[in-house]
């Protein structure tokens, strides 16, 4: 992987319009695989990046972020939950419809020197989780997921993921163990020097945060924002960091555990 | 449309370059300021996007005296039609700005720089410090910087008074600014106003050489859980398609009462029908904002539209559609 090893450089975003195809759709309650056909895309790819989604037949006027959930060959994976009209829109393509993408966008993980990784997710958080994993993995790295869920609905997302060792907690103790992610993070054995990668909500992430600092340890967390370019061009995504306001598309959504404050 | 002396087809292409005053497009098209950065376009586009660039000239974000941070998140959301947006003009002040000149010096087209402020001498002080550092630059080390808009209409900025609603304080900015270069002068109105033609009377008046509108519409948006503003700054501004229809009849106001004045009609343009749409109604060249967003192509998109509007109505050239709603 060339492009894919320059992780947190600017020249492994590329903006440029992809026409694809849906191959493949997988449904898991109001979540929704969309596996599409984009050579240049995926061969750019790297976890934690995004796509900006031109919603079908029109009526939306700006694009949506959406994390890339997997790329491999010439395929990218997105996992979508209808959450507003944009949304429940993109869980209805079918296999064979087109749809615009733009990408990949946005800072990746770094998984260089990583030998334990541990993936905290919440909600529709995980996402960009599952090519995380599948590239450390590869690369012979450890990976252990915690999972949080509000219910029984938001929880179907987890049969999406495919990773070896995945814990999950829902509120409403529907699935897995009853609780939070914090739940799951308290009975791990965590070895010193595991790297932490979260993404969620952000009472969820200030709560890792404070976990990881605790336990000594380090990580990495993506971070939403209401977007409208995706390109770096609007200033409309800023969040602040130990860096000063930095673009959660352009600089982030990747950013160090350390230098924000969620 | 006149044949061609020796019998051969005429060329069904339109002439496309237009005349700003004295700024020489090749075609109608410019970016609308805060809604493109060519320096972000070009990190991620394949190819050489400084040898591609779409626009006829270049209109970067406004830059201030003092760098300024912006309004607290969120600052952007989707509307029907449209989108709001609360930026408050994050930049970094002009002398680091002008400092990061020289990483786009070789861009070809002209470029018209966005200024903003609170006070007429903020204003002028940006205008002085270009002017100053492009008269002292060697040649080739910074882009072409050929005029200046005068952006007194962001309604997202907590000076109180938004000057471009005021007559007095519009002539105030723009005399400030004139009596600090001889460069080419745009004021840029607000349509959050009774009259606009009050207020470019007024720029005119006190040295613009020509107008620039609309910048957006103060709105305000619910968070649809909360029922509270959904931005971070409470209200933003309105821009996309749905301002389009307000817009042309601001640019046609103007267009009418300031016949020979060079004017920048922007406002939902998203096809090159909408560019076509404000040329008609008087304007000179055309601002693309939020329609940006849509797609990294849409200027290409939009200016290819353009043309072939022209051609299919038989328009031999940009200029030559220029006010035909005008006329009745
Ligand atoms: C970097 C990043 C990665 C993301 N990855 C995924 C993912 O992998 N899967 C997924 O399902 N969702 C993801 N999201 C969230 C997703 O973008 C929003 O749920 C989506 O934009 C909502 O659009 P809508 O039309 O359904 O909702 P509406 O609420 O109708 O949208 C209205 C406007 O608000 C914006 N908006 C609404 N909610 C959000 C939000 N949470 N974050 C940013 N903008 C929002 C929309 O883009 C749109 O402009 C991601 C967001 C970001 C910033
Ligand atoms: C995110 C965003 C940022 C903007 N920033 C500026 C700015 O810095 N200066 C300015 O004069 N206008 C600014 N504008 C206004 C646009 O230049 C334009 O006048 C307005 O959006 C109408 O055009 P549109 O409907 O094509 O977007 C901004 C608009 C948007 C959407
Ligand atoms: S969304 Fe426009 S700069 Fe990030």
């Amino acid at each position: 992987m060339t492009e894919a090893g320059h992780t947190h450089g600017d020249h492994s975003q590329w903006a440029e319009t992809s026409h694809c195809r849906v191959a493949a759709v997988r449904h898991f309650g109001a979540f929704a695989v969309l596996e599409l056909i984009a050579p240049r895309v995926a061969r750019r790819a790297a976890p934690g990046q995004f796509v900006m989604v031109t919603v079908p037949g029109g009526g939306s006027f700006l694009r949506r972020p959406i994390s890339l959930f997997a790329a491999h060959a010439d395929r990218i994976s997105l996992l979508v939950e209808a959450r507003g009209g944009g949304t429940e829109r993109l869980t209805r393509l079918d296999v064979g419809d087109a749809v615009e993408v733009a990408g990949p966008l946005g800072s990746a993980f770094p998984t260089e020197d990583v030998s334990n990784a541990l993936l905290v997710g919440g909600g529709i958080g995980c996402a960009p989780l599952q090519y995380l994993a599948d590239e450390l993995s590869a690369a012979g790295a450890h990976v252990t997921a915690c999972f949080g869920f509000r219910d029984f609905r938001s929880a179907r997302a987890a049969g999406a993921f495919t990773i070896d060792r995945l814990w999950v907690a829902t509120e409403d103790g529907s699935v897995g163990r009853a609780g939070t992610v914090l739940h799951l993070l308290a009975a791990l054995d965590v070895s010193p020097g595991t790297t932490v990668y979260a993404c969620g909500p952000t009472p969820m992430v200030a709560a890792v945060q404070r976990w990881t600092f605790a336990e000594g340890l380090h990580g990495y967390v993506s971070l939403e924002a209401h977007m409208a370019c995706g390109t770096g061009s609007c200033h409309g995504c800023v969040v602040d960091t130990a860096r000063g306001k930095l673009r959660v598309c352009a600089e982030g959504p990747v950013f160090r555990l350390d230098e924000v404050t969620p | 449309m006149t044949e061609r002396a020796n019998g051969a087809p005429l060329d069904p292409s339109p002439d496309l370059s237009v005349s700003l005053g004295p700024i020489v497009l090749d075609h109608p098209l410019v970016d609308a300021s805060g809604t493109f950065d060519l320096l972000e376009y070009a990190r991620r586009y394949d190819g050489d996007y400084f040898a591609d660039f779409p626009y006829a000239a270049y209109v970067p974000k406004t830059v201030t005296v003092d760098a300024r941070t912006g309004n607290p998140a969120p600052r952007v959301t989707e509307t029907p039609s449209g989108m709001i947006n609360a930026i408050g003009l994050e930049n970094p002040g002009v002398r680091a700005w002008i400092a990061r000149l020289g990483e786009w010096a070789h861009l070809r087209q002209p470029v018209i720089v966005s200024v903003g402020g609170n006070e007429p001498e903020q204003y002028a002080a940006v205008v002085a410090a270009l002017d100053e550092y492009l008269d002292a630059a060697a040649p080739g080390a910074a882009p072409s910087i050929q005029g200046y808009e005068l952006n007194i209409s962001c309604p997202n900025v907590s000076s109180g008074l938004q000057i471009g609603a005021d007559r007095a304080a519009t002539a105030e900015v723009v005399g400030a600014c004139r009596e600090a270069t001889s460069r080419f002068l745009l004021a840029k109105l607000t349509p959050n106003v009774r009259d606009v033609t009050e207020i470019g009377a007024a720029a005119l008046d006190a040295g613009a050489d020509g107008l620039s509108l609309i910048n957006t519409l103060k709105a305000l948006v619910l968070d649809r859980d909360t029922l509270k503003p959904f931005l971070g700054n409470r209200t933003g501004g309105l821009c996309g398609p749905a301002v389009k229809p307000v817009a042309l009849r601001m640019v046609a106001e103007v267009a009418q009462a300031f016949p020979d004045t060079p004017i920048v009609g922007m406002g939902g343009v998203a096809t090159g029908l909408d560019a076509l749409e404000f040329i008609a109604c008087g304007a000179t060249a055309v601002g693309v904002g939020a329609a940006n967003f849509t797609a990294f192509e849409a200027p290409q998109r939009i200016l290819a539209e353009l043309r072939e509007e022209l051609a299919a109505r038989g328009f031999a050239s940009a200029a030559d559609a220029r006010g035909v709603a005008l006329s009745s």
